[in-house]
Formats: C-alpha cells, sequence, structure tokens
C-alpha cells in the first residue's frame, strides 16, 4: 500500500466513519426498541465495539504489511481470500444504504424535500469518488477537519438544548431490561463494524504500527464520547418517545434546539457540521468496497474497479432510500442480520485461521520484509 | 485531468436537471399565527395570519404603500389538510409554515381531538417544533384575526407573549414539541396553555372608552386526556399546575396586610420543587414540596413594625397561598378531570419502577384516589431598596 | 553561416575581423556603440570598445577606462616593448585598467551575451582574447515602498526590478555565512538571471535541488515576470490556489528564508517568489509580526473571518434566501421578503449581476490613473448602491451582501490570493443558488478534497492545520508572541531551535 496515514489521522477516520449514521438513524432506531435507555445501549455498543476493534488490530499486527484479505490470502489461498471479500463486499454494500439512508434523508426530508432522490445518491457518490482519486491521505486529512466539526456542533447542540434538559426522563435506568438493552445493541454495533472492519483493510496504510491499538482504541472511546452524547441528548430533551417517533431522530433534536430568538433554528448548523463526517463515511465505505471487489476479481487497478463499484453502491444505494418503509425496514430488521454475523465473524475466523496455520504467518512476514 | 473534466461536465448536467424546488422568500405567504376552528357544520376552518412585508416593513427603499402589515384568510375542509389546501386559493403565495410562531385551538376542537393538529404540524418539515400551541375558549380565528400588541406583527407579538410570560406564571409554555411528547408519551397527558381575548387595548383616538380594543390574554390551562380536552384551569389553579411542571418564575403573589388593611405582594425569586412518590401497603402517596425565596415588592400599608416582623408574618401567609393554589389544582385535576396531566406517574416510575409495571395499567383508576401532601416553605428575607417601611411621618 | 555556428567561433587575432564579425552578429542596431582608440597614442596597439548604449554606466567607462588608456603623460616606455599578445593583455589587467572587475572570454558566444547583459567588450588588435569590463549600469527605480503588502509598521523598503539589488535588500537581513544565492538564466532569447536563495542547514532536504530542477526543466524563449516562472514550477497548474507565493516585501521573503524556504529571484520584476507555500500565509501580513502579539492575533483572527466571508457569504444568503427561509430568523425573513417584494429579477441572478458589478467596478478603478479611478469607484457605488435600489433593480440587503462580501475580499492581504477565492466563490454561488444546501455542500466540499490533496514541493498545502501539527499551531490561527515561539517549523530541517528558552520578560525578582 503506498499512501501512509499517521496514527491521528486514522483516529480522526474511525470517529467519522462511525458519528453521522449513529447519531440519528441509528439512534432513531434504537429508541423504538430500547426506549429511554437508548444511551445504556450505546454504551453498550461500543465497548462490544472495542473488543472487536482490539481483535482486528491484533490480526493486522500479526502481518503488519497485509490488510485482512491479503493475511487470509497467506494464510488458506486465493479462494479464502474471495469468500471473505465477497463477504466484506457485502457488509460495505448494505452499509452503504445505510449511509445513504442517513446523508439523503437528513437532506432531503428537511431541507429539499422537491429534490429528486437520484440527484443526492448521485452527487454523493461522484463527491466520494471524487475523494478516493485523490487517495486516502486526502480524505484522513478531511477527516481531521471532520472530527473538529464534529466537536463545534456537539458543543452547539449542547449549547442549544441544555434548557430544555430533563433529567427526570432518565429514569428508571434500564426499564426495558438488561437483556433487551443487550439485544438492541446490534443496530450500534452495524455502525462500530463499518470502523473495524474498515481498519482490517486501511490498517496497512498507518504508519507507526506499535501506536495501533492505542489509537484505535482511543478513537473508539473517543468517537463513542462524541456519541453518546446524542442519545443522552435525545433521552432528557425529546423524550424517548419522540426520538423514537422520527425517521432521523436528530435532525429532531436540531429542529428543538435554540438560542435565543435569533439562532431559531439548528437544522442548517447541523446539516453543515455533519457534512463531512457523513461524507467521509461514504468514502470509506466506497473505497473499502472497491479494495474488496479487487480482491474478489483478483485485478491490480483499483481505479479501474472504483467506478463500476461505486455504480453498484450509488443504485443499491438509490434503491433503498427511494422508499421511506422499504428503507427503515431494511435498516431495522435485515441489516443487522446480514451485519452482525460478518462483523464476528471474518475477525474471528481470520483469527483462528492465523493460530491453525501459525507457520505460514511468520514465513509470510520473513517474505515481506518492512 | 479527463476524469476530472468528466465530473465537471456530470456536475454541471445534474445542476442544470436541479433546479427544484426553488421558491424565492419573495413567493412566500409567511403564516405568522393560525388558527383551527371548527364550523356549524362540522368542518374544520384554518385561519391564517399572513406577513405583507412590504407593508411589515415600509421604508426599506421600495415604496411599500401605507397598509395592513397582515392578511388574514380562512380555509375550510373536511380535515386540516384539506383546509389548508384551500387556502391556498386565495393566496397568490405559496402558503409557508416555516416562520409561523403560534397555532390557537378553539376549544371546540380540542374537546374533539386535537391528533389531526398535531401530525399536521410534526410532519411538516418546515414547521419548527418551538412552535407555541394554546387553546382559546371562542373563536380561534378571532385571536388570529385581532391586531394586538406592540408588534407589528400580531403573530409576532403572541410569540413574545409566550418568551415573557414567566413574569406572570399563568400560563405553561407549550410548544409543539411538549406537546407531541406527551401526547406520545406513555401514562403523560398533554395540556396547553390558553389565550382569550379581553377588551383591554385603549384607542388612541377615543381614549374615553377605556378598553374597547380586544387584546389577547395569556392565562389558564386546558387539561388533555390523550388528545381530547377535557377541562380548563383558571389563573390560580394554573400557577399550582405550574409548580408540577415547570419553573414557576418570578410570579406575584398578591397578599392582604397582616394586621390592617392594605395590599401586600411578593415576588417569588428562587423556586425548587421536588415531588417524592411513596409505596406503602399498596397505596400510592405523594409528598410535593415547595421551597421559595421570596422578595417583598409592596407594603402598601402603614404600619409601625420593622421590616423583619412583618415579613415573618408574611411568611406564612404567603406559604398558605401557594399551598392553596395546589390543592385547589390537585382537586380538580385528580377528582374533576381525572387525568394523570401532572406526570405524577412518570415520578412514581422513576423511583418504583419494580412496582409500576402491576400498576400502570391502573393507574388512570389510582390516580384519582393519590393523596398529595404540599408542603410549603417559604423564605422571605429582601425588602429590596427601603430599610424601613414606608410610615406616615406626621405622628 | 548560420548564427549558432558564428557564434561558436572563436575571437580572432585581428581587430578589423572581429568588429565586421560583431557588426554581422548584432546588425547595425543604433544602439551599438564602437570607440576606435590607440592605447597610449601608440598606433601598433589599436583598440576598439563596444558596448551598448543606455545599459552601461558611461561614466565608468571614461574614467576607469577610456582616462587610463589614452593618457600620455605616464611612462609609456615598457609598453613598446611588448610584442607578444599574452604580454599585452597580462599589461592591460595588471597595469592599466582601472574597472574593478575584468574577465576574459575568447568566443563571439560569450561576447555577445556579454555585451547584451550591459558589459562592455574590449578588442585589442593582435590579442587572441578580448577583455569583458563590468561597466553594467542602468537607470532603475529607486527602492520605494511596495504597493501590494503594505504595513503600518514595519520596513518601508520594496524590492525593485534589478535582481542585485534585490538580492542584495535580502542579503542585508541574512547575515549567515550558510546563506546561499545561485544563478542561473533562464530564457533562451532574454536570458533572465534568476537566482535562489536559500540557509543550507536550515532548508528542507531536498528542497534545493527540487527547485533547481524544475527551474531547469523550463525551457522558454522569454520570461519577462516570475509568474512565467511560477506557472511552470506550480504543482498544481490548474488549481485556483495559488501553490507559489510572491512578494515585494524583502522582510517577508527573508522571513521565509530563515523558516527553511528557498526564494526564487527573476530579474526585471520586483515580485520575489518563495516556496514551498502555504495556503495561511496568503492571510498573514508582516504587520502580524511587527504589532503586539494580542494585536497581530486579531487582525489575522479578522483576515480569516474575512476569508469566510469573501468565499461564501453570498453562497449562504442565496441558499437560504432560495431554499432554506425557515432557517433566517423571522424578523429578518421579513426584512429581506420587503426589500426582494418588488426586485424583478430571481434572486441568484440578482446575485450574480451585483457579484459581475462590482468586479467590473474593481476592475475599472484598479486600471485607471489614480484620480480618476477615485472617480470610478465613487460613480459605480453610487449608481449600484443608491439608484439601483431606488429603482427596485436590486434589494438593498442584496447590495450589502455583495459589499460586505466585497470588503471582506480587500481585507485579504495578498490581492492574488483574494482573487482566487474569489474565482471560488462564483461555482459554490451558482451551486447553491441551483440545489440549495445540496450544492453548497456538494461543491464546497470538492473544493475541500482539492484544497487538501493540494501539495506545494512536497508539503501539504493546507499545513499545519490538516494534516494538524500541533506544534505548528502558535503561528496559524493566533500569533504567539516571540518568546512563545521556540521552535522553526517542523519542516525545518535541523537546527530546530529558534531562540532559546525561557525568554519571557518578567520582573526582576
Amino acid at each position: 500500500m503506498k499512501s501512509q496515514i499517521s496514527n491521528a489521522m486514522l483516529l480522526a477516520i474511525i470517529i467519522n466513519i462511525v458519528y453521522a449514521k449513529a447519531i440519528g438513524v441509528t439512534q432513531g432506531i434504537i429508541a423504538r426498541q430500547a426506549g429511554g435507555d437508548m444511551w445504556i445501549v450505546t454504551i453498550f455498543s461500543t465497548l462490544f465495539g472495542l473488543l472487536i476493534m482490539s481483535l482486528t488490530v491484533l490480526i493486522i499486527k500479526r502481518t503488519p504489511e497485509k490488510n485482512i484479505l491479503e493475511q487470509t490470502k497467506l494464510l488458506v489461498g486465493k479462494w479464502g481470500e474471495k469468500l471473505i471479500a465477497l463477504l466484506m463486499f457485502t457488509f460495505f454494500l448494505g452499509a452503504y444504504g445505510g449511509i445513504m439512508i442517513t446523508v439523503v434523508y437528513h437532506l432531503m426530508d428537511y431541507f429539499l424535500p422537491e429534490v429528486p432522490t437520484y440527484i443526492f445518491v448521485a452527487l454523493v457518490t461522484i463527491v466520494g469518488v471524487y475523494g478516493i482519486m485523490k487517495g486516502v491521505e486526502v480524505i484522513a486529512r478531511l477527516a481531521v477537519l471532520g472530527v473538529f466539526s464534529i466537536i463545534v456542533l456537539n458543543i452547539l447542540l449542547l449549547l442549544g438544548s441544555l434548557d430544555y434538559f430533563e433529567i427526570e426522563s432518565f429514569l428508571p435506568v434500564l426499564r426495558n431490561g438488561f437483556f433487551n438493552a443487550v439485544e438492541v445493541t446490534k443496530h450500534h454495533n452495524a455502525d462500530w463494524a463499518m470502523a473495524t472492519l474498515m481498519v482490517a483493510i486501511i490498517l496497512p496504510m498507518v504508519k507507526q504500527k506499535e501506536k495501533w491499538m492505542k489509537y484505535s482504541t482511543k478513537a473508539l472511546i473517543l468517537g463513542g464520547g462524541f456519541i453518546l452524547m446524542w442519545p443522552i441528548l435525545e433521552v432528557g430533551v425529546l423524550s424517548p418517545e419522540v426520538a423514537g417517533q422520527y425517521i432521523v431522530a436528530c435532525m429532531q433534536m436540531a429542529r428543538s434546539a435554540e438560542i435565543g430568538l435569533f439562532v431559531h433554528r439548528y437544522e442548517l448548523i447541523m446539516v453543515i457540521f455533519f457534512a463531512i463526517s457523513a461524507l467521509i463515511q461514504v468514502m470509506m465505505c466506497l473505497l473499502c468496497a472497491s479494495i474488496s471487489a479487487k480482491h474478489i476479481i483478483g485485478g491490480n487497478n483499483l481505479n479501474f474497479l472504483l467506478i463500476p463499484v461505486a455504480v453498484i453502491l450509488g443504485v443499491f444505494g438509490y434503491w433503498v432510500v427511494n422508499d421511506h418503509i422499504r428503507a427503515m425496514d431494511l435498516l431495522t430488521y435485515y441489516w443487522p442480520r446480514v451485519a452482525m454475523p460478518i462483523t464476528f465473524a471474518v475477525p474471528i475466523i481470520v483469527f483462528l485461521l492465523g493460530f491453525i496455520f501459525k507457520k505460514k504467518l511468520t514465513k509470510g512476514n520473513l517474505d515481506a520484509p518492512s | 485531468m479527463k476524469k476530472i473534466m468528466i465530473c465537471c461536465t456530470f456536475l454541471s448536467l445534474l445542476f442544470c436537471v436541479g433546479l427544484f424546488g426553488k421558491e424565492e422568500i419573495d413567493d412566500l405567504a409567511m403564516v405568522m399565527a393560525v388558527g383551527v376552528d371548527k364550523a356549524e357544520n362540522g368542518e374544520i376552518w384554518v385561519t391564517a395570519q399572513v406577513v405583507r412585508p412590504a407593508d411589515a416593513r415600509g421604508d426599506a427603499g421600495v415604496g411599500g404603500t401605507e397598509g395592513d402589515p397582515i392578511w388574514t384568510a380562512t380555509g375550510e375542509g373536511k380535515t386540516i389538510f384539506e383546509a389548508i389546501r384551500n387556502l391556498a386559493r386565495f393566496s397568490s403565495r405559496r402558503i409557508y409554515w416555516g416562520h409561523n410562531a403560534i397555532i390557537v385551538i378553539s376549544e371546540e376542537v380540542a374537546r374533539d381531538g386535537i391528533v389531526d393538529v398535531i401530525d399536521f404540524f410534526t410532519r411538516n418539515n418546515e414547521l419548527r417544533m418551538r412552535t407555541w400551541i394554546v387553546v382559546t375558549e371562542k373563536k380561534a380565528n378571532e385571536v388570529v384575526a385581532v391586531k394586538t400588541g406592540l408588534e407589528v406583527i400580531p403573530g409576532r407579538s403572541l410569540d413574545r407573549l409566550f418568551r415573557y410570560s414567566p413574569i406572570v406564571a399563568e400560563a405553561p409554555r407549550t410548544d409543539v414539541m411538549s406537546l407531541s411528547a406527551s401526547y406520545i408519551g406513555e401514562h403523560v397527558h398533554p395540556y396547553l396553555a390558553m389565550v382569550r381575548l379581553r377588551s383591554r387595548g385603549v384607542d388612541p383616538e377615543n381614549p374615553k372608552e377605556f378598553g374597547s380594543i380586544p387584546q389577547i390574554e395569556l392565562s389558564g390551562i386546558a387539561v388533555f386526556r390523550d388528545d381530547q380536552m377535557v377541562g380548563r384551569l383558571n389563573p390560580r389553579e394554573s400557577r399550582g399546575f405550574l409548580w408540577f411542571v415547570e419553573d414557576v418564575g418570578n410570579a406575584i403573589i398578591p397578599l392582604s396586610c397582616p394586621d390592617e388593611e392594605g395590599p401586600v405582594s411578593v415576588e417569588l425569586r428562587d423556586n425548587r420543587f421536588q415531588l417524592t412518590p411513596n409505596y406503602k401497603n399498596g397505596k400510592v402517596s405523594f409528598i410535593a414540596t415547595v421551597e421559595t425565596v421570596t422578595d417583598l415588592v409592596e407594603l402598601g400599608c402603614p404600619t409601625e413594625l420593622e421590616h423583619s416582623e412583618v415579613m415573618e408574618d408574611l411568611e406564612s401567609d404567603v406559604a398558605a397561598y401557594i399551598k392553596k393554589d395546589i390543592e385547589v389544582m390537585l382537586e380538580k385535576v385528580q377528582k374533576e378531570f381525572k387525568v394523570d396531566a401532572i406526570k405524577l406517574g412518570r415520578a412514581f416510575q422513576a423511583k418504583y419502577p419494580q412496582y409500576w409495571n402491576d400498576l400502570k395499567d391502573d393507574w388512570d383508576e389510582i390516580f384519582p384516589e393519590i393523596e398529595v401532601k404540599v408542603n410549603v416553605k417559604v423564605e422571605l428575607n429582601n425588602p429590596q431598596l427601603l430599610e424601613n417601611p414606608t410610615r406616615k411621618g406626621k405622628d | 553561416m548560420d548564427l549558432t555556428k558564428q557564434l561558436e567561433q572563436d575571437v580572432f587575432v585581428r581587430l578589423k575581423q572581429n568588429l565586421d564579425e560583431i557588426e554581422k552578429l548584432l546588425g547595425n542596431s543604433s544602439d551599438v556603440v564602437k570607440r576606435d582608440f590607440f592605447i597610449m597614442n601608440n598606433n601598433t596597439f589599436e583598440a576598439t570598445l563596444i558596448y551598448i548604449d543606455g545599459l552601461v554606466d558611461e561614466t565608468k567607462i571614461e574614467e576607469t577606462v577610456l582616462a587610463p588608456l589614452l593618457n600620455n603623460n605616464r611612462d609609456l616606455q615598457f609598453l613598446s616593448e611588448l610584442t607578444k599578445s599574452e604580454e599585452i593583455a597580462t599589461a592591460l589587467t595588471k597595469k592599466l585598467l582601472l574597472i574593478p572587475s575584468i574577465n576574459k572570454v575568447s568566443t563571439f558566444q560569450d561576447v555577445i551575451n556579454e555585451l547584451l547583459a550591459g558589459n562592455t567588450v574590449l578588442f585589442v588588435d593582435h590579442c587572441v582574447q578580448c577583455f569583458v569590463l563590468a561597466t553594467q549600469g542602468w537607470d532603475t527605480r529607486g527602492i520605494e515602498e511596495p504597493q501590494s503588502d503594505t504595513v503600518i509598521r514595519g520596513p518601508r523598503d520594496g524590492f525593485v526590478e534589478s535582481i542585485r539589488a534585490n538580492t542584495a535588500l535580502v542579503r542585508r537581513r541574512i547575515r549567515d555565512p550558510m546563506f546561499r544565492l545561485q544563478s542561473l538564466q533562464i530564457g533562451k532569447r532574454s536570458k533572465t538571471d534568476v537566482a535562489i536563495a536559500y540557509i543550507d542547514g536550515v532548508v528542507r532536504e531536498g528542497l534545493v535541488d527540487e527547485v533547481l530542477e524544475r527551474l531547469n526543466r523550463i525551457k522558454i524563449d522569454a520570461i519577462l515576470e516570475s509568474n512565467y516562472i511560477e506557472e511552470f514550477i506550480d504543482d498544481a497548474p490548474n488549481s485556483p490556489f495559488m501553490t507559489v507565493q510572491g512578494s515585494e516585501r524583502p522582510d517577508k521573503i527573508a522571513a521565509g528564508i530563515y523558516e527553511g524556504k528557498v526564494a526564487i529571484f527573476v530579474d526585471n520584476t520586483p515580485f520575489v517568489l518563495l516556496v514551498p507555500t502555504h495556503f495561511w500565509t496568503f492571510l498573514n501580513t508582516s504587520d502580524d509580526y511587527y504589532t503586539q502579539y494580542w494585536m497581530g492575533s486579531f487582525f489575522r483572527f479578522i483576515r480569516y473571518i474575512a476569508f469566510i466571508i469573501s468565499l461564501t457569504l453570498p453562497s449562504l444568503f442565496v441558499m437560504l434566501v432560495s431554499f432554506h427561509q425557515e432557517m433566517i430568523p423571522t424578523p429578518l425573513a421579513i426584512t429581506i421578503a420587503a426589500g426582494r417584494e418588488i426586485v424583478p429579477l430571481p434572486i441568484l441572478l440578482e446575485a450574480l449581476i451585483m457579484e459581475l458589478a462590482f468586479e467590473l467596478m474593481r476592475e475599472a478603478g484598479l486600471r485607471m490613473p489614480k484620480q480618476i479611478g477615485q472617480a470610478v469607484s465613487i460613480v459605480g457605488s453610487l449608481i449600484i448602491g443608491q439608484a439601483a435600489v431606488e429603482a427596485g433593480l436590486v434589494s438593498p440587503i442584496m447590495v450589502i451582501v455583495v459589499a460586505t462580501t466585497g470588503i471582506a475580499s480587500f481585507a485579504i492581504p495578498n490581492y492574488f490570493a483574494s482573487v482566487s477565492i474569489r474565482l471560488i466563490r462564483f461555482p459554490i454561488l451558482i451551486a447553491s443558488g441551483v440545489l440549495g444546501l445540496l450544492g453548497f455542500a456538494t461543491i464546497f466540499v470538492v473544493v475541500l478534497i482539492h484544497a487538501l490533496s493540494l501539495r506545494s514541493f512536497g508539503e501539504p498545502y493546507l499545513a499545519p492545520v490538516f494534516p494538524f501539527s500541533s506544534s505548528d499551531q502558535k503561528d496559524t490561527l493566533f500569533r504567539a508572541p516571540w518568546w512563545a515561539k521556540e521552535k522553526r517549523p517542523a519542516d525545518v530541517k535541523d537546527e530546530p531551535e529558534r531562540e532559546s528558552e525561557n525568554q519571557k520578560p518578567s520582573p526582576e525578582k
């Protein structure tokens, strides 16, 4: 892998890739299924994410020059690689649907209800492709800006809605039961899965492998913290019932926030500051999908595959978002069923494979001197 | 380079197709206030107060002729949506809800149910969630059409009326957000502020007929069961109600002097309200504790006493006054309306989640029987600027 | 015989031949001056001075060349003893000529080059070499205060058109033995002198080679201004962003050299280039560093705001008014609507027309002679600000928006950077007028990605903010006091310490 990014950039990318979808669409689903416990669900899920992330970093650390797909190839050969790559591609294809739901419903439903859906999908995908053509490093730099804007957005929203905060809404804690809360984490886990699987692919591009673990877990904790503010505010200000009422819960948050008489609508502030994060999701998802596709087909040229992959993902995304009901059905009921097995299976399988074929690993490392 | 060119062409093509949803600000009829009424034939009447920018901002470089700053029109239909659609028959511009400040619902409509009002105004992406929503005793269209207040645009004055309402503290600040939250929420019931028209404005050309112009007054609360209004609270009851739902703010409590005739007023400064549920032997009870620090703002009776002595006497009066407010309100809400609009259930659930599951289905039956003990502690120690009460200096 | 072959010839021994050859090469140009004389009135030593009128300092020639050679009063006994041409040459340089710098050249190529560069060539009969006398001297503009990049406090000298004067201005600010100045000539016909300057040991490794390589790659017939060079060595030739900074201020260039950058001097222009360049430097002025640091930081902060306004204000306004009216605070929305009540144009068109009018005014005011320029701006602003609003052609708020944007763009200290920001503004404006927030966000992010992907001589263009370098933040958003800026920027090669520690002034203990 040619482009090299720093660990701090990795941190930024991880925070960004989770944030946009997690604060709004996911929280809405969680609110519907866990009610006032949504913030606890978010914490649980971040812990799950931490676990999988550590596992992923451990896996990649065994062969620091190779991403998870190349490592699989080393362990079990070409067909194993293709199988894992296919799983990953499926995951990112599905994830793209979720991301499109986030981006399009934020913009379309609240701002431009009369603009046709395809324009949103097409523009966002084109910007994504443009970003990838400029390289991972550029995306990573954009992600740094994304983190700044996430922080600004969080602070502004906090200021705008603290007046209406009611601590009573949090009680009782775990009102729908512990196990329900754990089960509902699957929705947010699917977001974290995007981060872990992406890390599995791009980690070899990151400099200073000894700091990988520190930064990726730090990113998870920071990102989890940034996201956690939202369910807490959504419970305290909106009440979980209202948060669950809407498709995009965070926009509802923004719609009800205000500072004084003048700054009375937050939607615009919200979308401006969150756009970068959302676009980084799009870019990284496209990038990971095309890298997976490259491993399925076996070609070498990433740019060659980029456009077809973008078209596939874009068409799929359009199909998903074109119908609100279908989109939410897919995201609520089907997506966790697809995402969860892949999230857990891919790292665990590769991890175990590594134990079985330990010799190949050490040999592979010798073959590729750093 | 070629790729960038292709991207650019594609983008520009998209933009050419993309002139959608473009309605400039001067193509919009900006609704400032809206009223929902019921006609005699059962149809819904929606009255919108639309701002006429040229007259609302006369001299912005363009010649606005002297005219009314607002234009009010009514549309009728079987549903709210249809009525609003029909409004467009009279409007040369698109009816636009983005700047709506207030929704007024007539009591008639409120008693029939306001679920369609909630639905329409939360489903629409133009509306703000912090739009005020109130109930009026008579016709909503009268409230919407009336020219009132200090502002050029009456809708704005209604908006401000709400913003500064804590000064009087006789009505809650209810907006679409809180309405929908309490409508959707389990075991809580909505309540809305009430407005009414009172002839209190003075016509400058005819000052002898004092109070000939109707003004809008904000006071009272409409209590709902689910989406149907079940009754209203008068201003004093409303103040008792407010303790349970939001900050009372700087309310004024009028009293009379301890010994002699004459008015005394205290102003609430720093309020604390606590609701403690108890569950013993299958019986639910509550203790409501009010703690408040007040200022003496008026002492209109000649007295030889020192401030400190007067205040000591007054403290218990204030406490009794507040306690009475709350108790009268509780009586009405519990026994007459039988609706848990004061969120007792929520408080109970928060403290006893384990018992709540058994009780929640019967809560409507339990609620009227709940005993609520009211404790009021008043601290009165600030006479403002004066060191001694205003005394007669003649003897 | 073609020109190259002619030029490659060696100088002849006989004077006559040489003069014929020169005449063939230079033609009958009227400014070529030939002065025949006998050295010391001795008929055996026939000699000719050739120079180009206007490029030489004639007083100098008179005092240091002609006076000593024509002087009869000296003892010239030794001259008559000389017969060999080498001896004449030695005698001339060692005993006769008073001029400080003498070169000997032997091909016509060199002769012509030196002539055209403003030196005087002395041919002596029977001599196999000819002498190049450094007599350059032409009328130059004196050192004046620069027209761009003006400061309230700080040095007032600016670069002039002469490369030597310019390098001297910088050299005076850097009395460091490691200061290096390398010269080269670019331009097949113009033979423009170009010099690069840097401090060895401070400059980033490989940067000098990179700059030299890029300069040497240039094949062009003439260089008239440093922008020619700039466009050839630009990292992003198609980008509206400038990745090479030009400045008229010697202090700015010296500061850049101290930070490990390389300056490129070009003859005949007062604009000296500095590479690598970061975007933020276009928003900085020398004033920031010469005034107290609170002030400096405040000015800088204002300029960042100016940058954001000048980039986005019209787009945001158009976007809000034509798509997202609910986002405008109600009183403002009513005011805007009132202003637009009788305006016949759609808001996007209105904005474009106003922007165009503003650009026209700016351009007209700029090219006119100063006095007329002022009249142009007064008339223009009256027409646009007053009459157009009263006639109902544009709304007053739009005038305010465009004027604010214009003023903001003038607040950006580097004129060319401000123009490039203005160029980027138009696509954003059109996109937000067509697709609202979606268009605005899309184009904005595209511009952002583009800017992020830029590099200037290997340096990320938006550094040190993206990628974020915490140690360099002391001179980005705020200007830290001098005693706090202990390190040079992170990309400087070695000796990162700029100053010793703990220099914050404090009362004696």
